[in-house]
């Protein structure tokens, strides 16, 4: 790994209670699907996993919910092997996959139910817990109806609702917020947030990586079925440059002095004019030498976050 | 494995098929053509007897009418496991239920629980006619209790070995035409399968007949002389291979139910026969277990003795396919795997 990362406090009590993967791999027929990914998400801390689509990201959410075996590798969650003891990884593991089915038939609250009583809770602590978890997603208004009514973001947060049926310690996520609406999206990042702070290891995949900048305490790139870096978010390497976003009144006259300062950008649009810019100090120069040549500037801004830069610096062998 | 487990998955199950289909109308279409079979029957018993009102028409009435439902449910029932396993891997709901502290046991007997359950249910809307066909007399509470135990029985395994199909086989539509092929190999195929054989048991016989001598002039017995006389026959040996037959429900159904008393008057005088379908193709399929008569003419015919039941030997072999059946489920519903059936998403 190009970046060892240091967790603050008891880090080995911490990883214990959560999740530690060490050099899995795991194939389909001919494709490599999994070659070697390292992965840490201690309990108290949300950890995203980012990489391209067919980097691995489901197929190890597979083997960490005790659903495949790896070819091979070290894993533990909750402290248990999810192969030798899956009902002991179960039993502290929620997972809710990026893609499920939902009995058609079932109310909103009877599928939480049952899914309370697969879990062994006994019928009051169900109802009880159907409560709670569906004023958390806030479908009260859907308990008594068929779960086929829901629209694709509200089946998302009942997967999620159902992930915590048994109050899990370990968080195992892929693509929770796929389909949800803005709103929504907010509700995920402060329930995720509270499951952290209430000490739940949460490992989350997503590809809405503003979301995750602002909800993640660490993140862990993947690509090509392997571990590419695990950082700490607040400590992103930062890229030798990246897209900055400039509007002014006149993108004409903006554009002139660009070009006249060979500076590479893009064409004009609504959200204005991206240029690629170094370090901050770099920026700091363009807004003066903007402002002496008479463009009014309007704004001047990073587009995308850290996190989308980190990403896309990675990816960029891609193209 | 819990009772616990197994009840959730088993309500689960019955309580989504319940809010699925149309059951209302399946069951009263079932009822309807069991009553309609079983009023026909009855009409034709009438008028092969000659009288309305025979003292021993619940026998036939019986016995037809069971043979019927038993054929007529070995058409419904692999649907309702046939796609259990598959069909929920399809719909993207198994994986999320194998991530939970329900093991493979619980699912694969729940699921099956709730399907032999509503075969049971259609069994169960039999029972009018049955009560009818008691009521018409002459049939005794044990033969009902013993052919419906034995339809119940014959029903799950089906139930059992559709389900492991569905485990086994990635799509829907496989694991459905091969539950059908099943019932068709044990129903009809254990028929070829035994007729086949029987005709490569063919052996020659010869046989040695004392015959009268005959006075070549006269063309008459010359009385006190014999002359020995050997044929030559050709014959087939259907006690060497009759367990092929015995996995058949037809045959396990017919030959278990137990035989009828002699019928007797007030007075004590035997009365005749009733017909008794189930009886009589008994003893038919019990003569497949019978060895040729030894060569001899003019001797007396040994005593036909009962060569004996096939019924326990088919139903054990069927039990034993159903208990396969549950094991093989049970290990194709255990993760984490190592392998995937080919196309097949975990979730």
């Amino acid at each position: 790994m190009d970046a060892p990362f240091e967790i603050a406090g008891g880090v080995q009590e911490q990883i214990q209670e959560g999740i530690s993967a060490q050099g899995v791999r795991r194939h389909f027929g001919s494709v490599e699907a999994v070659r070697d990914i390292d992965l840490r998400a201690p309990s108290g801390q949300v950890t995203a996993l980012v990489g391209p689509n067919g980097s691995g990201k489901t197929t190890l959410f597979l083997v960490l919910a005790t659903l495949l075996v790896p070819d091979g590798g070290r894993i533990s969650v909750g402290g248990h092997d999810p192969v030798s003891e899956p009902a002991a990884v179960r039993a502290v593991l929620g997972w809710s996959p990026d893609v499920f089915g939902v009995y058609d038939n079932l109310t909103v609250r009877e599928y939480l139910e049952f899914f309370g009583a697969a879990y062994r809770l006994s019928v009051s602590e169900r109802r009880g817990r159907a409560d709670e978890l569906l004023d958390a997603i806030h479908l009260e208004e859907f308990a008594t109806s068929p779960v086929h009514v829901l629209s694709r973001g509200q089946k998302q947060r009942l997967g999620l609702a159902r992930a915590l049926v048994h109050r899990p310690r370990v968080l195992v996520l892929d693509e929770p917020a796929g389909g949800l609406d803005p709103r929504s999206r907010v509700d995920l990042r402060e329930l995720l947030r509270a499951q952290a702070d209430a000490g739940v290891a949460v490992l989350v995949s997503s590809h809405i990586l503003s979301d995750l900048e602002e909800v993640a305490d660490r993140v862990v790139f993947i690509e090509g079925g392997r571990t590419v870096g695990e950082h700490a978010v607040g400590a992103l390497p930062r890229a030798g440059s990246r897209p900055w976003r400039i509007r002014s009144l006149d993108d004409v006259g903006l554009v002139r002095v660009l070009d006249s300062m060979g500076m590479e950008h893009s064409s004009p649009g609504p959200a204005g004019v991206e240029v690629a810019v170094g370090a901050d100090e770099e920026a700091a120069d363009l807004v003066a030498a903007l402002v002496r040549a008479g463009v009014r500037v309007v704004s001047i801004s990073p587009s995308g976050g850290d996190l989308e830069a980190a990403y896309l610096e990675l990816t960029e062998d891609r193209r | 494995m819990t009772l616990e487990g197994v009840r959730t998955v088993a309500q689960q199950e019955l309580r989504l098929r319940i809010r699925a289909g149309r059951w209302r109308w399946l069951l009263g279409l079932w009822f309807g053509v069991v009553l309609g079979f079983a009023v026909l029957l009855r009409l034709g018993l009438a008028a092969l007897t000659g009288a309305e009102d025979d003292p021993q028409a619940g026998p036939p009435l019986f016995g037809g009418v069971m043979l019927f439902v038993l054929g007529l449910a070995l058409l419904v029932v692999p649907s309702l496991t046939a796609q259990s396993v598959n069909g929920d891997r399809e719909r993207g709901t198994l994986a999320t239920l194998q991530v939970t502290l329900l093991t493979p046991a619980d699912i694969a007997l729940g699921k099956l629980a709730a399907a032999w359950g509503t075969a049971l249910v259609f069994l169960g809307l039999t029972l009018p006619v049955v009560v009818w066909a008691m009521a018409e007399g002459g049939l005794p509470l044990v033969n009902v209790a013993v052919t419906l135990l034995i339809v119940a029985l014959l029903l799950g395994v089906v139930c059992a070995v559709a389900e492991a199909l569905s485990a086994v086989f990635a799509r829907s539509i496989t694991s459905a035409l091969l539950a059908y092929l099943t019932v068709f190999a044990l129903t009809v195929g254990t028929l070829i399968a035994f007729g086949l054989a029987t005709a490569l048991t063919t052996e020659t016989a010869q046989q040695t007949y004392q015959v009268p001598r005959l006075d070549p002039e006269t063309g008459t017995e010359i009385p006190g002389q014999y002359e020995e006389q050997t044929l030559t026959t050709q014959q087939s040996r259907p006690d060497r291979v009759w367990p092929l037959l015995t996995p058949n429900p037809f045959v396990i159904l017919a030959d278990a139910a137990p035989r009828l008393p002699a019928p007797t008057d007030a007075s004590g005088r035997e009365l005749p026969r009733p017909l008794d379908p189930l009886g009589e193709l008994g003893d038919a399929v019990r003569e497949a277990r019978r060895a040729p008569f030894p060569s001899a003419a003019y001797v007396e015919l040994p005593d036909r003795a009962d060569p004996g039941p096939l019924w326990p030997y088919g139903l054990v072999f069927d039990l034993l396919l159903a208990g396969g059946a549950v094991l093989v489920t049970v290990r194709r519903l255990r993760t984490p795997t190592r392998r995937l059936p080919r196309g097949v998403r975990v979730a």
